[in-house]
């Protein structure tokens, strides 16, 4: 800005400085004109200040076209149309005036050629020379009457010389006759004049033509057109050489009417000379002048014309770079408004344009910023939402998804926008997880419903994972149509939460009811019930005899032993819906696998029991008792599996994992048994659910409530070479458990929304 | 366009400034008509004083004009000289530009009278009064003659300081209109002067 502000005055400096030069050399040029004895003087001064004025303005030109060449290179706005326009000018401009120049040098030089024309020059140097001759004869006349005289002077001698001049003088018509004697001295004089001053010394050329002895004849000009006839002839007889020489000198004047046809012609002549001197300088001022001219108005003219051009087209820039400004957003751009005409109109509207659109600008930003609130606002509340909240097309591409989703589903769906919910359900069952199959089970209980155009419906759905894994969930899912308006892409919002935990709750608490009333309501008449059979036995047997004591003492038998029976149904069932306060404390977990299962290699069954223990697992935090109880559980249930099989085989593999950031021992059982029956799989840590002739079905339920109350999670699934896989797994540390307990709750989740 | 290297935008400017001088020179400048120096010759003062009759200084010049060949084909074929004296008297102060008391110039016209085949010396201010000579050197000495040119009074030199005397001869072409002079302005080589002649003036 200021560097502009520097160029435009030096620029106005430098125009300021080339007006003033230019009046100071016009001014010079009148003086001089007016006054020849200042040409002299101011001659450089003017060719100089001349010599400023063109270096001056072709500065002035040359920064200016350098400045629109700049331009025009760069692609500055209307430096296209400032050019056109200045070429165009400056076309009219120039060919006009070169056609003015070029017609005005020939003219000038064939006008001024037509005044010395030879013919011309021919006939004045006739004219003198007959003039020059018709007073020659005149000259010739008084010439020899002077020689006559002289010679009767001569021949007179001195007495009566005054009355021959005056005789002579009459006679001759001569205006004036002197005889001079020894050193131009005169000896006598007859004069027509009537002044009595003596008359002049002769002229020297005289002198010295009659001292040679020659007679003398002039023509003399005198001003006033008048002109003189002097003649001389020396005295005959006279010494020459000493200087003594006498001569008389005559004087004529020539008629009026001829001394002024000499005047006439001398002076045309003379005109004629004055001019033809002038020819050559003439021709080359006039061409220098008109070059000058030439020269000056061309590059005034251009310059004017990038002047007027950049003048004109201000406006028209200041509106493009406006334009270009509010193409890349720039709404604030403001262009100066330098005129009242249509231009300024235009500029005018442009400002009007640009304020309205910056304030619709402006209110579609705080429309936006609202949206985003609003946005961001409901991103929060759906990711602190316990449900998973999934929108999706009729194909289901994935729109929006929320963490809950992700975490119920057991599949990271951060990143799923824009991915088909098909898809990423394929590519996680690809990698073989339970929530892989989970989310298949999702996505076709999903497409089954829109395939039946059911839009809008909210049910429970019962996800089974894959075959043979405990991984089934159980989801309360509504589905609505979200299409805000007509018009907008089709999308549904689908709102799930997982109740799995729920209903396992509610069943767990449902079968320690019954168990509880079952170990209240069963155990209490068994005893009487034994004890009755058992008094029947030692009253009655010892009275009979033969088939009546057999019978006795089998019924009595059956019913002992089926009381002993029911007897320790009842304390399972008081064991599972007993639930003692855990009796935490730290304990080396390998050992204690080490320990159960010694005493069951004990049994010598024919059953090989292998361990694989991580050496580094060190001591785990829980209720050792319990954990035992785990363990024997699990083993008790594999050597059931593997009855009447052989070869058979025990696995126990201990190994240490990190579960949400959490240290985890994973307790692995796996059996080259039958397996679970697939159809029981999902149910196999209920109560009762059991496939094995025997058993009240309890022993996996305790199992998985024992893993509950510390904490930890237990799967349980079909190897794929054959036998049953449960994995036991228990947080290490008491802190971390209560938490990954807390998490586990439902309830706790639901805290969280 | 604005990123090219600085070298190469200079020597595209110097190729720019070339072009426009070309151009420049190109165009169709007139020549000047080419002749010997008409003037050529010594033109100086030789001598001049002052002497003071009855209160009037008078000056006293003798000056050299140049003469040449060209000078009398001039004159033959009809064209005049102008041979100008000035002469300036100043009073010179200390401590500001010398003070002008007066500036004279004195006019005289030579022609060649083609006629009576005689030089003409005229004074052109001075209607009918004209002398006329048989050969350029005498009329070139009777110009080169001023006496008794009355310059100023002794009144005029009231004023107490050092007074100087400059006195200078010129040459040119005569007999032209200021307009037709004015015309010549680029091209008139008729025109000659001779270094100022100075000398403090005895009071």
């Amino acid at each position: 800005m200021v560097a502009a502000t520097l160029k435009s005055r030096r620029t106005t400096i430098l125009a300021a400085i080339w007006i003033a030069v230019v009046l100071g050399a016009l001014f010079a040029l009148f003086v001089s004109s007016q006054n020849s004895a200042q040409f002299g003087r101011l001659q450089p001064w003017i060719l100089l200040a001349s010599a400023v004025a063109v270096a001056v303005i072709i500065v002035l030109l040359a920064r200016k076209i350098a400045q629109l060449v700049n331009a025009y290179r760069s692609g500055v706005p209307g430096s296209r149309l400032t050019s056109r326009t200045v070429l165009v000018f400056g076309a009219l401009v120039a060919l006009p005036l070169l056609t003015v120049y070029v017609f005005s040098l020939e003219f000038l030089n064939r006008g001024i050629d037509s005044w010395f024309r030879v013919e011309i020059k021919q006939g004045l140097n006739d004219a003198v020379v007959l003039s020059r001759s018709a007073l020659e004869l005149r000259m010739r006349e008084h010439d020899q009457r002077t020689q006559r005289f002289a010679a009767a002077l001569a021949a007179q001698g001195s007495t009566g010389v005054f009355f021959a001049l005056e005789e002579e003088l009459r006679n001759s018509g001569a205006s004036e006759i002197v005889l001079y004697g020894e050193h131009a001295r005169v000896i006598g004089a007859a004069s027509r004049g009537v002044s009595d001053s003596l008359p002049g010394r002769p002229p020297a050329d005289l002198v010295r033509r009659v001292s040679s002895g020659a007679s003398y004849v002039s023509l003399e000009p005198v001003g006033d057109s008048q002109y003189l006839i002097r003649t001389a002839a020396p005295l005959p007889g006279a010494p020459l050489a000493t200087g003594d020489a006498r001569y008389v000198v005559a004087i004529y004047e020539l008629p009026r009417q001829l001394a002024e046809l000499t005047d006439a012609v001398q002076r045309s002549y003379s005109q004629y000379g004055d001019l033809a001197e002038l020819r050559e300088p003439l021709k080359y001022s006039f061409r220098l002048t008109l070059t000058m001219v030439l020269l000056v108005t061309l590059l005034g003219a251009i310059y004017g014309a990038i002047y007027s051009a950049e003048v004109l087209f201000k406006p028209v820039q200041d509106l493009m770079a406006g334009t270009r400004a509010v193409a890349k957003g720039d709404f604030g751009t403001r262009v100066p408004l330098t005129s009242h005409d249509e231009m300024g109109f235009l500029v005018q509207s442009f400002n009007d344009m640009t304020k309205r659109l910056r304030r619709a600008r402006e209110e579609t930003e705080r429309s936006r910023l609202a949206v985003d609130r609003e946005r961001e606002r409901l991103e929060i509340i759906l990711a602190r939402l316990s449900a998973g909240v999934i929108t999706v097309n009729r194909e289901l591409i994935v729109q929006r998804v929320n963490e809950s989703a992700s975490s119920i589903l057991g599949v990271n769906l951060a990143d799923a926008a824009g991915r088909s919910l098909s898809e990423i359900a394929a590519a996680a069952e690809v990698a073989a997880t339970a929530e892989g199959s989970v989310l298949v089970a999702f996505v076709n209980e999903l497409r089954t419903r829109f395939v039946a155009g059911r839009d809008d419906w909210r049910e429970q759905i019962e996800l089974r994972g894959a075959q043979g894994t405990t991984g089934s969930r159980a989801l309360v899912c509504a589905c609505g149509n979200g299409t805000q308006a007509a018009g907008d892409p089709e999308q549904f919002v689908i709102v799930f939460d997982d109740v799995t935990h729920l209903l396992q709750a509610q069943r767990d608490a449902a079968w320690g009811e019954v168990a509880r009333r079952l170990a209240h309501e069963i155990k209490n008449p068994l005893t009487p019930i034994q004890l009755s059979a058992e008094r029947m036995r030692r009253k009655l047997l010892p009275g009979l005899t033969g088939q009546d004591a057999d019978m006795v003492d089998r019924s009595t038998h059956t019913i002992v032993q089926q009381v002993e029976s029911m007897k320790q149904m009842v304390n399972d069932f008081s064991e599972y819906a007993r639930a003692p306060a855990l009796q935490m404390g730290a304990f080396d977990f390998n050992r204690l696998v080490v320990e159960v299962t010694d005493l069951y290699r004990a049994q010598e069954a024919g059953i090989e029991i292998v361990t694989r223990l991580e050496p580094t697992l060190g001591a785990v935090e829980g209720d050792r008792s319990r954990v035992r109880q785990v363990l024997n559980n699990l083993l008790t249930n594999a050597f059931e599996a593997l009855e009447g099989l052989r070869p058979a085989r025990i696995e126990l593999q201990t190994a240490l994992r990190e579960v949400e950031g959490q240290p985890t021992v994973e307790l692995t059982v796996t059996d080259t048994g039958p397996g679970f029956q697939s159809e029981l799989i999902g149910r196999i840590f209920d109560p009762y659910v059991t496939t094995k002739p025997r058993g009240t079905g309890l022993g996996l339920a305790i199992v998985k409530k024992i893993v509950d109350d510390h904490g930890g999670r237990i799967e349980a699934e079909n190897r794929r070479e054959g036998g049953a896989l449960v994995r036991v797994m228990l947080p290490m540390r008491d802190r971390s458990r209560s938490l990954s307990a807390r998490a586990a709750r439902p309830e706790s989740r639901r805290e969280r929304a | 366009m604005s990123s090219h290297h600085p070298q190469i935008r200079r020597r595209r400017r110097g190729l720019l400034v070339a072009v426009c001088l070309w151009l420049f020179a190109a165009l169709p400048w007139p020549s000047k008509p080419a002749h010997a120096d008409p003037l050529e010759g010594a033109l100086e003062i030789e001598s001049a004083f002052v002497n003071v009759v009855g209160g009037v200084y008078q000056l006293h010049v003798r000056t050299r004009y140049p003469a040449n060949e060209e000078t009398v084909a001039a004159l033959r074929d009809g064209g005049a000289l102008s041979y100008d004296v000035d002469v300036e008297v100043t009073r010179e102060r200390r401590f500001w530009t010398d003070a002008t008391i007066v500036t004279l110039r004195l006019e005289r016209e030579l022609s060649y009278h083609s006629v009576s085949e005689r030089y003409v010396v005229r004074d052109p201010l001075v209607e009918g009064e004209q002398k006329s000579y048989a050969t350029l050197e005498e009329a070139l000495a009777d110009l080169g003659s001023v006496d008794s040119w009355p310059i100023l009074v002794a009144s005029q030199l009231a004023e107490p300081g050092d007074y100087v005397v400059s006195v200078r001869a010129s040459v040119r072409r005569g007999r032209l209109t200021d307009a037709l002079r004015a015309l010549m302005f680029w091209s008139d080589d008729w025109q000659r002067e001779s270094e100022w002649y100075s000398w403090s003036l005895p009071r």
